[in-house]
């Protein structure tokens, strides 16, 4: 079994929470390096390796992710809408809900189901 | 009437060889349309005899997964023959000698309140060992996971 193979579903789990990543391997080690959304979104990540391989022992694996708000320097996150977008999805992306966004985003959105392509809406931590 | 029979028989016959093609048609375009509804990159899909063969190099076994799971949920598919290979992953450059990288993993050890983990480095590959309580120890190892290590001998102790 590939290194890959048996890490699949960490990274099943990385692309349905929306954790943007990169694969490297050297010497038998998968390097995942990447960014989530949330801290949540990281804890996920963690948990899930350490149900694949418990108390993190095999070095076959070096998870290197940030948490989005974190590496921001606690700064708030910005996210620019695309075309498809609506405010619930882009609040699951970020394990926060469509509400939270549209308050934080007052002073440029009139209407929660009217947003733009191109748009920067800011995220609230 | 035994030459009728055998007629009516050969046009049933030549009727359900047709059908049969066309469906294996109908079904390969259907996977296709749900490989690309499901965005998958890379992968091809053949159906014949219900059975969908796919093949072709993705990015990552996700993608593997994905599309044998798209293909498996067109109606007629009967199985899957997954023959997709991976795209080879990037090689780890290994991280130039850094003297600070054991000072740097000291430090956010010292930060993450992982007192009695003790970190060893040679040749960008980590060591850490010691005792720490339950609770601090995922965070222990997640600092040298993030630390930019080539590697890892994980050999800490919980108390």
């Amino acid at each position: 079994m590939s290194v890959q193979e048996k890490y699949q579903t960490l990274l099943e789990l990385a692309n349905q929470n929306g954790t943007s990543y990169t694969l490297s391997e050297a010497n038998g080690v998968l390097h995942i390096d990447g960014t989530a959304p949330s801290e949540e979104a990281k804890q996920q990540l963690w948990d899930e390796y350490n149900r694949i391989d418990p108390d993190y022992r095999g070095g076959d694996l070096m998870l290197n992710i940030s948490a989005g708000g974190a590496a921001a320097g606690g700064g708030q996150h910005t996210y620019t809408v695309e075309s498809g977008d609506n405010l619930s999805k882009i609040a699951q992306k970020y394990g926060t809900n469509w509400k939270a966004i549209y308050d934080a985003n007052r002073d440029i959105l009139t209407d929660p189901d009217m947003i733009q392509p191109g748009q920067e809406l800011k995220i609230p931590q | 009437m035994k030459v009728k029979f055998l007629t009516v028989l050969s046009l049933a016959l030549i009727l359900m060889l047709g059908a049969c093609g066309k469906k294996d048609a109908d079904i390969q375009k259907a996977a296709q349309d749900k490989l690309a509804a499901d965005s998958v990159a890379g992968a091809t899909v053949t159906v014949k005899d219900g059975v969908a063969t796919l093949s072709g190099q993705v990015a990552d076994i996700t993608v593997k997964n994905q599309a044998e799971a798209s293909v498996k949920a067109v109606e007629g598919v009967k199985s899957v023959n997954n023959t997709i290979t991976l795209r080879p992953v990037a090689v780890a450059t290994p991280p130039p000698a850094d003297p600070k990288l054991q000072g740097t993993i000291d430090q956010n050890l010292k930060k993450a309140g992982c007192t009695g983990a003790t970190v060893e480095t040679i040749a960008g590959k980590v060591t850490i060992k010691g005792t720490v309580p339950s609770a601090k120890y995922a965070e222990c190892v997640q600092v040298v996971s993030q630390s930019g290590a080539a590697g890892i001998d994980n050999q800490l102790q919980k108390k």
